[in-house]
Order: C-alpha cells, then sequence, then structure tokens
C-alpha cells in the first residue's frame, strides 16, 4: 500500500469507541524509516543509569534509534554523550559495552577524543599538507543535542527541540520513583547482560508490557508450573506469584502525555514481592501510599524506548528496532545499593524464573511476536482489533486512585482482573500519530 | 594417570554422552535421572564488558537452579503443550567434545569439561541456529551409580535471537 497520511494509520474516534491500528504499521519498511527518522531521532531517548558511570572516564554505548552514541563521564566527572562515530570516516569510536578509558582512539585511522569527546588527535597532521578549512572544522565527537537525567536515569535527544526532559516526563516521573526510591541508597543494574532479539516490530514489546490480556493463553504452561509450585514442588526459590491468588485483584491503565501510560495490577500476595522485605524502612522514606504502589505490579512505558516494569522486581527494558521485523531488547534489572546478600540473591532468582531469557515468559513472548509478524503480511485485512478491551469503562482524566496519587492523565480505567484493559497501547500510537505527522507534513516535533 | 582413571573419566565421558542424547531424543525421564536431587544447574550470564560472571548470588544468570525440581518445572513445560516457545518443540543435535578432566578423578567425584554445539532447528520459523559454548561438570557417585551433582554451562554466542531452554544448551 502507497504510504498514507500518519492519521490513517491509526483509527482513533474516541465519540464513537473506535480504536484500531492498521498492520502495516509494523511490517512496512517505509513507514519504519520514518518512525527512526520522526520518532525516535525528534524525541527524547532513555540511554541509561549515572549508577553504571560510578568513575571519570567510566562509558558505556548504547543506541538512539539506528545511531550508536557513548554516555560517558569525563575526566571532570561529568556526564556527557556523543555520537559513537568518527568525525574522519565513520567508523565507531568504543568497540565496548561498558569500560573506563581516558581516551576513545579510532582503530582505522587512530584519531584520538577524550572522554568528553573532544578531539584530542589526529595523526600525522602536522606533516598532512590539510588546507584552512579543515583547520577551521571542529573535529570534536558530536555531542547529543540534549542530555539530562531524572532520579539518576540518563536521557538523550539528537535533536534539539525538545521539550526539557522534566516537563517531557509529567506524571511518569511518578512511576520512575516508584522503582528509583526502592533503596535508601538508590537503585543500581545488577551486573549481568541480557540481550536478546525477536523477529518482530518494536511496538510489540512495547505494547505487550501494556498487555495483561496475553499472560494467562500465551504463559499458559506456567499455570501448570504454579500448580506445582504450590505444592512446594520445583522452583520454589524463584518465589513468584500464585497465580490462582491473582484471581480477585483488580487492575488498571493510565494514558498520560508524550506517548507515556502505565498499567497496573493490585498484588494478593504482598510478602512475594521484592520491596516487601524493607517495606517499613521504604514507607518511612517515601510514605504509605507510594510504597503501597511499590507493592503493586506496574508497567509503565517511556515513548518511545524503554519499560519501567515491574511486574516480578524492577527492571528497565529497552527497546532497539533494528529492522521492520526485528528488535534488540535488553533487561538491565535494578537493586537496592547496598541490598543484603540474601534479598539480592532472591531478587535474581525471582527476575531469572519469568521475565529472563532462560525463564518461563520471555521465550513465550518472542515466539508470538513472531507469529504476528508472519500474520501481517497477510494480503486482504487492514487493522488490527487488540486496543479495545476497557474502552467501556474508561474515566477521562484521573480517577480515585489517579487523584490520591496526585497524578492527571489524560484517561484513566480500572476493573476487575479478567478485564484485561489495552487501553495501555493508546497513549504511545497517539503520540506515534502526532510526531509522525509532524515529521510528515513538514513541522517541528513539538511546538 | 592410571587405568581406574581412565575408567572414571570413561565413565563420565559416557554420562555426557547420553545427556546429550536424551535431550536430542527428547527422553526427558531419562534425562532428568542423570541429575542429582540436590543438583546445581548454572548458566551464567556475561557482563558488559565481557567478562563471564562468577556468582549467581550477586550477578545475573540465564538460568540458575538449586534442585532437579526446578529442572522438572522444564519438562513439566514442554509436556504441557501450552507454552508457545515449544510448539513444535524445536529439534536439536548436540556434538559434545573435548571432554577433559579438571582435576583427577576420585572413587567418589569426577570433574570435567566438554566442548558443546547444539544445532537447532526451529520448525516455526523455519531457521537454524547454533548455540555454544563449554560446559564443567561434577559427577558423584550416589548409591552406586553416578549423577551430576554441578553443570555450570558457558552460553559464548549470549546475544541471544531464538528461545533458548534446556534442549538448546
Amino acid at each position: 500500500m502507497a504510504l498514507q497520511p500518519a492519521r490513517f494509520y491509526v483509527d482513533d474516534r474516541p465519540d464513537d469507541g473506535v480504536f484500531r491500528v492498521h498492520r502495516d504499521v509494523y511490517s512496512d519498511p517505509e513507514i519504519f524509516e520514518l518512525e527512526m527518522k520522526y520518532i525516535f531521532e525528534r524525541t527524547w531517548n532513555f540511554l541509561t543509569i549515572e549508577s553504571q558511570l560510578p568513575k571519570p572516564n567510566d562509558y558505556i554505548t548504547a543506541y538512539i534509534g539506528r545511531t550508536p552514541v557513548v554516555v560517558s563521564r569525563d575526566a571532570k566527572g561529568n556526564i556527557c554523550a556523543f555520537l559513537n562515530t568518527c568525525r574522519h570516516k565513520g567508523a565507531t569510536v568504543c568497540r565496548f559495552e561498558k569500560g573506563n578509558s581516558k581516551y576513545h582512539i579510532c582503530l582505522y585511522h587512530g584519531w584520538a577524543y577524550d572522554s568528553a569527546g573532544k578531539n584530542i588527535s589526529i595523526k600525522q597532521r602536522e606533516v598532512a599538507d590539510y588546507p584552512a578549512a579543515f583547520d577551521a572544522e571542529n573535529h570534536d565527537l558530536i555531542p547529543l543535542a540534549k542530555l539530562a537525567t531524572y532520579k539518576g536515569l540518563i536521557f538523550g535527544s539528537l535533536s534539539p527541540d525538545v521539550p526539557p526532559l522534566d516537563e517531557h516526563l509529567g506524571d511518569l516521573k511518578f512511576f520512575i520513583d516508584l522503582h528509583m526510591d526502592q533503596g535508601p541508597q538508590g537503585m543500581e543494574i545488577i551486573p549481568g547482560r541480557v540481550a536478546y532479539t525477536y523477529r518482530g516490530n518494536w511496538k510489540m514489546q512495547l505494547e505487550n508490557g501494556q498487555d495483561p490480556y496475553h499472560v494467562d493463553t500465551a504463559h499458559g504452561s506456567f499455570m501448570a508450573i504454579a500448580e506445582r509450585r504450590r505444592k512446594g514442588q520445583g522452583n520454589v526459590a524463584a518465589r513468584e506469584l500464585d497465580w490462582q491468588k491473582r484471581n480477585d485483584v483488580r487492575i488498571g491503565s493510565y494514558e498520560f502525555a508524550n506517548g507515556h501510560s502505565s498499567v497496573w495490577h493490585d498484588v494478593a500476595e504482598p510478602e512475594r514481592r521484592a520491596v516487601h522485605a524493607t517495606f517499613d524502612e521504604v514507607k518511612s522514606r517515601v510514605g504509605e501510599l507510594r510504597a503501597e504502589w511499590m507493592i503493586k505490579q506496574r508497567n509503565a512505558v517511556f515513548f518511545p524506548n524503554l519499560q519501567i516494569a515491574d511486574q516480578i522486581v524492577p527492571i528497565l527494558r529497552t527497546f532497539r528496532p533494528i529492522e521492520p521485523g526485528l528488535t534488540e531488547l535488553r533487561s538491565n534489572v535494578l537493586g537496592p545499593i547496598g541490598e543484603p546478600p540474601h534479598l539480592r540473591a532472591a531478587r535474581l532468582r525471582q527476575f531469572e524464573d519469568f521475565v529472563n531469557p532462560g525463564g518461563y515468559a520471555t521465550p513465550d513472548d518472542v515466539t508470538v511476536f513472531a507469529d504476528c509478524q508472519v500474520g501481517f503480511q497477510s494480503a486482504g485485512v487492514d487493522f488490527l482489533q487488540g486496543y479495545s478491551r476497557g474502552i467501556g469503562a474508561m474515566e477521562r482524566g484521573a480517577n480515585e486512585e489517579a487523584r490520591a496519587a496526585e497524578l492527571h492523565p489524560l484517561a484513566s480505567v480500572k476493573g476487575h482482573r479478567t478485564q484485561n484493559n489495552e487501553l495501555g497501547t493508546h497513549a504511545p500510537f497517539r503520540e506515534w500519530v502526532r510526531l509522525m505527522d509532524a515529521g510528515m507534513t513538514g513541522k517541528k516535533a513539538y511546538e | 594417570m592410571s587405568a581406574s582413571d581412565d575408567e572414571l573419566i570413561t565413565v563420565g565421558r559416557d554420562l555426557l554422552g547420553r545427556e546429550a542424547m536424551y535431550l536430542d531424543e527428547k527422553r526427558w525421564d531419562e534425562w532428568l535421572a542423570l541429575y542429582a536431587p540436590d543438583c546445581e544447574y548454572w548458566v551464567p550470564t556475561w557482563t558488559a564488558e565481557g567478562n563471564l560472571t562468577t556468582s549467581p548470588q550477586t550477578e545475573l544468570s540465564l538460568i540458575y537452579y538449586t534442585a532437579r525440581g526446578a529442572l522438572e518445572d522444564r519438562i513439566v513445560r514442554i509436556r504441557s503443550g501450552r507454552s508457545p516457545a515449544a510448539l513444535p518443540l524445536p529439534r536439536t543435535t548436540h556434538i559434545v567434545s573435548n571432554i577433559l578432566p579438571l582435576e583427577p578423578p576420585q572413587r567418589d567425584r569426577i570433574r570435567l569439561r566438554s566442548s558443546w554445539a547444539c544445532h537447532t532447528f526451529f520448525p516455526l520459523m523455519d531457521v537454524n541456529h547454533t548455540f555454544f559454548g563449554r560446559a564443567e561438570y561434577d559427577l558423584a557417585r550416589r548409591d552406586g551409580g553416578w549423577v551430576i551433582a554441578k553443570k555450570k554451562t558457558i552460553l559464548e554466542n549470549d546475544r541471544i535471537p531464538l528461545p533458548i531452554d534446556i534442549y538448546c544448551l
């Protein structure tokens, strides 16, 4: 199908109770190109957290869409970020995911940069007969147009025309706080790389985190395992929630501005939540209401590249789009800095058992994403029907729970667990339309 | 190495071969029976700096179990027929080689290392992938027979493009 205006792809008519998304948004290479250009390259993206860079000259490498980036603590201790591409011939100057180095030296021709990205050497410059025009050029690595942090989370933008981070995050800060305030000295990323790819579009994982509806089918095999564990058999060390006890819990979603959203579930067994072990300390520090919110299972979307998820334990999961049907995920598992060893071990066992490529949920998710990607190739069918559950119970603005937490969502919904609403997908898709439309019609992303 | 050492290593090598065969032939109960009830089954991750993690208590693992019961969970899942990751079940061929003792074998304990590759066919996506790495085994003599007391599986290609499970490691 020839490219249509952005609004065509999301059939969003609130007054008629209609929200449908066209299959091409997941599979069309032309749309994927425009997403890179008009979404990833024109808004804030999550990069890493500050505690990954404790010392001067520490660095990590990351991506904004397809753009390779180095996030570094320079020699003076300031956080900075620059494009991981040499000014000379374009090679990446940093090949490693994480490390410490005063210098980043391109392995091709030896141009060298310091840990702030400043060019400190052009090999054999003095005998090169460079023209004056070359000397007049800046040779430093290109800094990100914007870089800002909130609660230790580092975000960057390739475009300078973005709102201040604080304003952009809005109420998502509440959900970041619920993650980052679980430890009295803050949170750290637990060592161990979890990197995997799936044969599906990047938005599938984003949506899947907002989709409690899939859990008892896609992860149905876990029911049989939960049954065993109830009897004390199997990997009881993982202390997963007993699915039978979930039956009476409530579930809800919020739609926020700028593409962010969050789903939440009440928890029938608070004692199995990692934060419960230090609940009194946490409560005394953050207050009763926020401590209770930490017990709830949550999954918030920072549009476009991060899930702030705590279905099992708090994680920061990034999506990196590679092709329309290929996405890389990385899970950063968080733990309180200074956490007692037995609690750290328990946290690890809980995570590994479920949302890990060697666990019980993730392998199922990635295979059903691949099924969808195959299905998207079908001719003769246009819009999907996976965005409507819960519309009938939706409230404009804040509901009771949101008001109590001083949140200001654009819309709220809650219901019995089996409502399994799909409304957490609306905010990301509305922002998708807004940013794609701005790009495709020659407008700025933010006015 | 003495003749009796060689005999013990042959016993160990045979057990590693049988493990691979049981996984490839989906003989799950026989596979489980190779493990001690209190076995440790560990698949460490690599760190972002490119080192292998060394402590499952402080660092992430891809899989870390300390009981055969946890391995039984995996089999329950496969047999449930309700896990999309195992429908249809991937077909595998393990090649296990370079089996060498990590230390001189003892009467009740044999420590071996192996190199392994698992050729895996995923019928769902019609793709083949080779997971590969090395492994370290602690075999223990229990009730007159030999069982796996510890297995540490190192997955060298850890940027994982397809679901992993006990049958493709």
